[in-house]
């Protein structure tokens, strides 16, 4: 009993806090900004938590498992949540559902917490359900902007369909080995047509949720319509989750056709490359154009996946952090004019050096970040995943995602160009910025600053994920 | 297993959808009259159009009801391994409850149940 406490804690430590948030909400009417304040410090106290006391193990019949690397991702997602929180302190202070949208966003990231400790595909798919539900309800959180409930159905209908995609596969999975269980599905793997079949429609589940190409058509309708708060949750923490999965599984569970998928993976990587980056340059809505860059994002993560070796799934952890970092520096400056001005197109951005220096610079090394410019972290995050992408020697795929680098920068400049070298008669005017988001802020830009120079923390995630 | 057993399911999958359309065709006897077109009300010839507004007191009712209806059934299983388990079972289903209760309770708050 002592065992299960602490090594469930992460997710025990969830489920209290969204019980107190249900039991305020319940209890008494608070104001919004006393409620944010308290959200806050139980988010950042379960940040701290999550480090003190971790043990490795596993429970209910080896349903759920844990081991250094997963609380160190729980960690991770546990940080952009907090830095998400803070940032939309000023679209949330006037919102009438406050607590809910806290107490939905929790749950989305107790079925991530769960979903990366399954160890059978029955566990990873309730985490997945509870990780998608939630957040179509939170997509329909602007309750004013039809284009807001039009982002929430079409994020509902697609996460059904791809869903029902997954459960085939897992049903065929359990039909051809006979058990759902990582391990056992591990030992009797083969390359036979079936087992081929329903590992195809388990990779278009795990496509729809991180947007790869073939299965990225909602993407930029959702993350236009939803609020950018759920707009960054869903490309940075709910990305990142099931990437966090999807390689353990393709590293481990389906080790023996590694050949197979590594043939798919490379496909989808190229692809999905080519056309987030095309498609990224069109784009004049901000929130567009950041669904895209994602797009192009993940396509770069899954060269490093294809790598398959202990460099691939640590140099994935560690882009995953740094872009959590550079987009949530982009997304909380547009969060940020969004929630005060209304204004979202890349056109408004126009001159916006002009009357927000600070708030530029920062969008600038976000975008800097992303892009992969030397100095910042975006590049060592890039140059670890291509490192690692390197180690299978399919020069191919390099070239085309070296290429796609320099395609990127067009189009990432394009917009720093925009807010300090274009002048605009109407600009968005000088803003001042509230504490939290700015802490936000802060915290994004010295994640980006430090996380590409001090060594340890590579070495730190390289040091857990030996295990692969 | 091999291409085989992919092959058959495929088969296997076609024939039951396709053949379950096919049997129906044949086994029905085509009579057609204008109730059949309507929309199904208890039974009896519907007395509007089916396409008006309804109170959204009904949605959130039945809502309600298919959340405790559903979990109730997770209280039979647990009935049947109660006495095997003891206290461990007790806890669970407690904390269970509980959690169950605190939805009833927010619904509550909210004026789900009340009947406007």
């Amino acid at each position: 009993m002592n065992d299960l406490l602490i090594i469930m804690k992460q997710e025990l430590l969830l489920t209290l806090i969204i019980f107190v948030l249900l039991t305020l909400k319940i209890a008494k009417d608070m104001d919004n900004g006393a409620f944010l304040n308290l959200v806050n410090l139980l988010l950042a106290i379960n940040f701290v938590v999550g480090f003190l006391g971790g043990m490795e193990g596993m429970l209910f019949n080896e349903m759920y498992h844990t081991n250094s690397l997963i609380i160190l991702e729980k960690n991770i997602l546990n940080l952009g949540t907090l830095i998400i929180s803070l940032q939309s302190w000023s679209w949330l202070k006037d919102h009438k559902h406050v607590a809910e949208f806290y107490i939905l966003l929790l749950c989305t990231l107790l079925g991530m917490f769960f979903m990366i400790s399954a160890g059978n595909l029955l566990m990873f798919y309730l985490g997945l359900e509870l990780s998608t539900i939630p957040l179509a309800a939170i997509a329909n959180f602007d309750l004013a902007k039809r284009k807001s409930s039009e982002a929430a159905m079409k994020l509902i209908i697609s996460s059904a369909f791809s869903s029902g995609l997954l459960l085939f596969g897992i049903s065929l999975v359990y039909g051809s080995t006979g058990t759902l269980g990582f391990a056992g599905i591990a030992a009797s793997y083969s390359a036979d047509p079936m087992q081929l079949f329903a590992f195809v429609l388990l990779l278009a589940g795990f496509g729809f949720k991180i947007s790869a190409v073939p299965f990225h058509l909602w993407t930029a309708d959702v993350y236009e319509g939803a609020p950018v708060a759920v707009t960054s949750y869903l490309s940075v923490i709910s990305k990142g989750a099931i990437l966090f999965v999807l390689v353990p599984v393709l590293y481990t569970v389906f080790k023996p056709i590694a050949e197979s998928w590594y043939n798919m993976l490379y496909l989808l990587s190229v692809v999905t490359i080519i056309v987030g980056n095309l498609f990224a340059i069109r784009q004049e809505n901000f929130k567009r154009f950041l669904a895209f860059s994602s797009i192009a994002q993940v396509g770069f993560i899954l060269v490093g996946i294809t790598g398959s070796s202990s460099a691939g799934s640590s140099a994935v952890v560690y882009f995953v952090l740094i872009y959590i970092f550079s987009n949530l520096a982009a997304f909380g400056v547009v969060s940020f004019v969004s929630a005060t001005t209304g204004r979202e197109g890349i056109s408004d951005y126009k001159g916006f050096y002009k009357t927000n220096p600070v708030l530029s610079w920062v969008l600038a090394i976000g975008l800097f970040s992303l892009a992969g410019v030397p100095p910042t972290a975006g590049f060592f995050g890039k140059f670890f995943l291509l490192l690692a992408g390197a180690g299978k020697g399919n020069y191919i795929l390099l070239t085309i995602a070296a290429l796609n680098m320099i395609i990127s920068l067009y189009y990432y400049l394009r917009i720093v160009k925009a807010i300090f070298m274009d002048s605009n008669d109407h600009p968005i005017e000088k803003l001042s910025v509230p504490v939290f988001p700015k802490l936000a802020l802060y915290l994004c830009m010295a994640g980006i600053v430090f996380t590409g120079f001090v060594r340890y923390v590579y070495d730190y995630i390289q040091s857990l994920s030996i295990g692969f | 297993m091999g291409s085989a057993s992919l092959i058959a399911l495929t088969l296997a999958a076609v024939l039951f959808s396709a053949g379950g359309i096919l049997i129906a065709k044949l086994l029905v006897k085509g009579t057609v009259n204008p109730q059949k077109g309507q929309a199904y009300e208890c039974g009896i010839p519907t007395s509007s159009s089916p396409w008006n507004q309804f109170n959204i007191g009904y949605y959130l009712f039945a809502l309600i009801f298919l959340i405790f209806d559903v979990e109730l059934i997770f209280l039979y299983p647990w009935a049947v391994v109660v006495k095997k388990m003891g206290m461990v079972a007790l806890v669970e289903i407690v904390v269970f409850l509980f959690i169950l209760f605190m939805g009833f309770l927010y619904a509550h708050k909210k004026g789900a149940l009340k009947w406007m």
